[in-house]
């Protein structure tokens, strides 16, 4: 199987590289499970988080290891835009996008009880891999429709073009299929 | 009776103090609501109690998304194990998936977990220990261990942060929350 390979902070990794849609794989990462990766990601991240930042959001579910662990290094709270809204939410506020990796559309959810959280505060999204950047539109739209400023973005990769609004570690190339 | 407009249920682990929020599923029952997305200092108090708890010869964390992420990440760190998340929908990039539906007593939709084959060749022959946030039925932490076993690997032990009502399962917690 054909791999991609990464370093971050000294910390070495072979990406599978995988399909998944027609004409079009990835490199995939995935910083669920791995601990090492993610602390050293969490660690590089924190060098680059701008210093006016007051709080995280992180949309559920692959960067939520990695929001933990930047928020234990900077000090700063994190909030986890969640996929569904639950039962115990109070005046949950939602947006829909559509997600690039399903082709379905995906809700984001924050909590009622986040919101005064992010309300008047500048806010650092953090994310493991932007692409597209509907995740990030949506999120975007999210936090500004509570109050909330985007001042900065931060990923881990950003993927297919290049783009400077977001601060990222690397860039991941788009792949076909029959590269593989 | 006193009446106040948002009751909370105290919480003490280590030196660290929460009052949760109560929240209330069915009329008359109510339950302390803990959150474990978002509050790092929380998920180390709790992570540093179940520490010793953990087996010496634990190989690999199992747990599935999403509110117990942050605490396996945790116990992973500190031993320098990795941790393997079963997700609760099927992601596109899955091949040949480990299925397991989530036994439940009460009706409603039927929840599955997924596993990448990718990762469960990693729990082939393998001690693995089962972590949770919070466990009540013990449904999910069950399905957890038939996926283990299905994967061949061995279930040494089951932690979770807390446990809320019947269990048939074993299973070292932190602190009981009750039904109020």
């Amino acid at each position: 199987m054909k791999s991609y390979p990464i370093e971050i902070g000294g910390v070495k990794r072979e990406l599978p590289v995988v399909q998944v849609g027609d004409g079009v794989s990835v490199a995939l990462l995935n910083l669920l499970g791995d601990t090492e990766l993610t602390e050293a990601v969490a660690a590089e991240m924190a060098r680059r988080l701008p210093d006016e930042i007051e709080v995280l959001v992180t949309p559920e579910v692959k960067a939520v290891p990695l929001a933990h662990a930047l928020s234990r290094i900077s000090g700063l709270p994190y909030i986890v835009a969640r996929k569904t809204a639950k039962p115990y939410m109070i005046d949950p506020v939602t947006r829909e996008v559509l997600s690039i990796t399903t082709g379905k559309p995906q809700l984001l959810v924050l909590d009622g009880a986040d919101i005064v959280k992010i309300k008047g505060k500048k806010v650092a999204i953090v994310d493991d891999v932007v692409s597209t950047g509907s995740t990030l539109k949506g999120l975007r739209e999210l936090i500004e429709s509570v109050g909330g400023e985007v001042a900065a973005v931060l990923a881990v990769f950003t993927e297919g073009s290049p783009r400077d609004d977001v601060i990222a570690l690397g860039h991941l190339p788009l792949f076909k299929p029959e590269e593989e | 009776m006193r009446m106040e407009t948002m009751e909370t249920y105290p919480i003490q682990i280590g030196s660290v103090t929460r009052r949760v929020p109560l929240h209330e599923p069915f009329p008359g029952v109510r339950i302390p609501l803990v959150d474990f997305l978002g509050d790092v200092e929380f998920v180390r108090a709790v992570a540093q109690e179940l520490l010793p708890k953990m087996p010496e010869d634990a190989d690999l964390l199992v747990t599935c998304e999403t509110s117990s992420i942050p605490l396996t990440h945790e116990l992973a760190s500190a031993r320098e194990l990795d941790y393997i998340v079963a997700r609760k929908r099927r992601r596109p990039y899955m091949v040949d998936p480990i299925i397991q539906e989530v036994e439940s007593l009460t009706l409603g939709a039927v929840e599955v977990l997924w596993l990448d084959r990718r990762y469960a060749e990693k729990i082939l022959n393998k001690n693995v220990v089962l972590v949770m946030d919070v466990v009540a039925s013990g449904g999910t932490m069950k399905a957890l261990e038939k996926m283990v076993n299905r994967a061949g690997g061995r279930v040494i032990a089951r932690l979770a942060g807390f446990h809320q009502g019947e269990t048939d399962l074993e299973i070292s917690t932190v602190a009981e929350l009750p039904q109020l």
